[in-house]
């Protein structure tokens, strides 16, 4: 190949060495972006992204000093940062408190001179007042304690005309409001959570999931007689698979969904309320690839300022999303490195730390904010206060970490709008995509420049319109005179 | 005579059916094709400008993805396709209609389309969202009163009854489908061919 003359052999030579050059740059370039986390931008493009969160700590039952936790399934943190870690293999609850010291262990109750236990409890909610709902799922019941853990009511297999007889009561996840009410999240149940009243008497089904059709299947059931019809798979609404209860009372829910909405805020009808006005529906991952799906949603935490948070069990990632349903970071993963899972299954806010519950391992992995993370967190609560300023202040920092993501752009445009600086608020609206508060602040800016220029543009018009009408006078008086002349 | 010809597009979009009869039965091919090839650059231009210059509300573009010479082609391709279909299908249903007249008759059509959106990427600018309903519906207007042009214009051009035409114009719509198909098996086929030749080609240059 080389036999050529020398100057081409130098020539190759040269071209070769650019190339050379130019793909170790390249590749320089490539590990430089190699970021630590993503997010998704308005074309909804994964984009590099600074890590919000960074795994710190590993707890397990053996440093905790109450052995080896088995099979622990839930995890409840209470406003004051007390960690109750329910280790439904060892029917148990343990009581952390901020610093991780055991306080507490509790596996039984008394009830009328007797004590009771657990058999494998799936679900575990504390009140603000301390009283433990428990879903004792071995023994088809829900027990409620209070805060000195001693038994105020057991709330058994519910009678009603809307169950089946037949029906086994099996509790997995619960949730208390403010008014004492329970809702139960319940295995083999498609209409939604069932709404236990003070007393512990089942009232209704609140939220049933939308059936999802399959056109082909629904197709072939068309042209199959009833027998066959039998041994199909029946159209069923998707179960819930997890939820949780903000500070208002609204139930967080995720759901099985494939294709539909897997996250939603319930009102006390039942309605979902979730805002979705970010650039795509709260939903886990945007993209992925075929071969694993999209994301399966297993527990949502919500925190205040409307910020709530995912799990999806499969890629072992935890998503952040804030009350307008914008992406605001993700974090974790498959694997077993400190800070990736195994069989994820609860995660939980301790103040602003993430705590990560892995079933297999019964370990629970410790996260801590970056500094980027602190910001954005910061940015997103002053702005729900109403912290304009503060708002505006933390916005910036968070772009100057992170010019991608899009949407701390209009968080800096918004401060601007109330400020008066309505250009310079357009600017930010355009680079977060914002149409509607881009209109908003258009229309402000339009009536200043207008009202600024009344007297230039009122004397132009003015001018335009007697120009046209003296020229078209004279144009008259010349036809006239050409008339005149042709006479 | 200048004038006139820079009036005679404004008249035919106004009155269809005399403008139409006077560019298949007075007025020169030669000119009626100048001012078709203008009439397709002005469109093009057009497109070209409103995906870049229209207003934010009206036209948010990913400009990882923008490219003029796609804008080109998105208007060339459809019209070739259209007249090669038309052409096609009207010289065997007895169509009176000559290749270079359905071609400029088509691009005649076009010219809504370009007065009435080439205003509008600079208005676009300065509307607020809720006024973007106008945006849309002059749109819409510049496309049906587009779509009437191009009926008038098929249907002077080949003599034929407005049914004929509309039953023309439907085949017309079928065939670009076929053609389109074959395009693609071609081009796809192409380049199947074309990588089979460099990857031999590679594997006997490699061999040394």
């Amino acid at each position: 190949m080389f036999k050529g003359k020398p100057k081409a052999r130098v020539c190759i030579l040269a071209a070769l060495c650019c190339f050379i050059v130019l793909s170790a740059g390249g590749t320089l370039i490539h590990a430089a972006d190699g970021a630590a986390s993503y997010n998704y931008s308005y074309w909804s493009r994964s984009v590099a992204s600074p890590a919000a969160y960074e795994a710190t700590t590993l707890l397990d039952g053996a440093n905790l000093g109450v052995g080896a936790f088995n099979n622990p399934s839930d995890l409840h943190v209470t406003p004051d940062n007390e960690i109750y870690v329910l280790d439904s293999g060892n029917n148990r609850i343990v009581v952390l408190d901020q610093q991780f010291n055991k306080t507490a262990v509790i596996d039984s109750f008394d009830h009328e001179g007797k004590a009771y236990s657990f058999l494998n409890p799936q679900g575990i909610y504390v009140t603000e007042q301390k009283h433990l709902i428990i879903a004792d799922t071995g023994n088809k019941r829900v027990v409620h304690l209070d805060q000195n853990h001693s038994l105020v009511k057991i709330v058994e297999k519910p009678v009603s005309d809307l169950l089946q007889a037949n029906y086994v009561f099996q509790p997995v996840r619960v949730v208390m409001d403010k008014a004492q009410r329970i809702y139960v999240m319940a295995l083999g149940i498609f209409d939604g959570f069932m709404e236990f009243n003070t007393d512990g008497a089942f009232t209704s089904f609140i939220g049933a999931n939308k059936v999802q059709v399959d056109p082909v299947e629904l197709f072939w059931k068309r042209f199959s007689t009833k027998a066959q019809r039998s041994q199909m798979i029946m159209f069923t609404p998707t179960e819930f698979t997890n939820m949780d209860m903000n500070d208002e009372g609204f139930i967080f829910a995720t759901n099985g969904d494939l294709w539909g909405d897997s996250i939603k805020k319930l009102n006390a009808q039942g309605n979902d309320i979730l805002r979705r006005t970010g650039y795509f529906n709260p939903k886990g991952d945007v993209r992925y690839t075929s071969d694993i799906g999209p994301s399966r949603l297993v527990d949502i935490d919500v925190t205040d300022s409307e910020i709530y948070s995912v799990l999806d069990s499969k890629r072992g990632r935890i998503f952040t999303y804030n009350g307008d349903g914008h992406f605001m970071y993700v974090f974790g993963g498959m694997g077993n490195q400190l800070g990736e899972f195994n069989t994820p299954t609860a995660i939980e806010r301790v103040g602003d730390d993430f705590l990560v519950l892995d079933k297999a391992f019964g370990e629970i992995t410790v996260f801590r904010t970056t500094e980027y993370g602190r910001t954005l967190n910061e940015a997103v609560r002053s702005y729900f206060r109403g912290e304009e300023e503060k708002a505006y202040k933390l916005y910036d920092q968070t772009v100057n970490r992170n010019a991608n993501l899009d949407f701390a752009y209009s968080g800096i445009g918004k401060a601007l709008f109330r400020q008066g600086e309505y250009k310079e608020s357009m600017q930010y609206f355009k680079q977060s995509f914002e149409q509607n508060h881009y209109s908003k602040a258009f229309l402000l800016y339009r009536k200043q420049v207008l009202r600024e220029h009344f007297g230039l543009i009122m004397t132009i018009i003015i001018v335009i319109v007697a120009s046209s009408l003296l020229i078209r006078g004279y144009r008259k008086m010349k036809g006239r005179k050409k008339v005149v002349t042709f006479e | 005579m200048n004038r006139e010809i820079l009036k005679y597009p404004f008249y035919l979009i106004v009155h269809p059916f005399n403008g139409y009869w006077d560019l298949k039965y007075e007025h020169s091919k030669k000119l009626n094709l100048i001012l078709s090839f203008v009439i397709m650059a002005l469109l093009i231009m057009t497109n070209v400008l409103s995906s870049q210059y229209s207003g934010f509300l009206v036209n948010i573009y990913n400009p990882e993805y923008f490219n003029s010479l796609l804008e080109i082609t998105y208007v060339v391709v459809p019209i070739i396709f259209w007249c090669i279909a038309n052409w096609s299908l009207t010289t065997l249903m007895d169509g009176e209609g000559r290749f270079v007249e359905i071609f400029t008759s088509t691009c005649f059509a076009l010219i809504p389309l370009i007065i009435i959106n080439f205003p509008w990427i600079w208005l676009s600018n300065v509307i607020s969202i809720q006024e973007t309903a106008f945006y849309y519906f002059c749109n819409s207007a510049a496309v049906i009163w587009s779509m009437y042009l191009l009926f008038i214009g098929n249907m002077t051009v080949h003599q034929f009854s407005p049914t004929k035409t509309i039953a023309t114009i439907l085949l017309t719509i079928v065939a670009i489908a076929f053609m389109a198909f074959l395009c693609l098996l071609f081009f796809s086929l192409l380049q199947q061919m074309i990588s089979f030749i460099t990857v031999v080609y590679q594997e006997i240059a490699m061999r040394n």
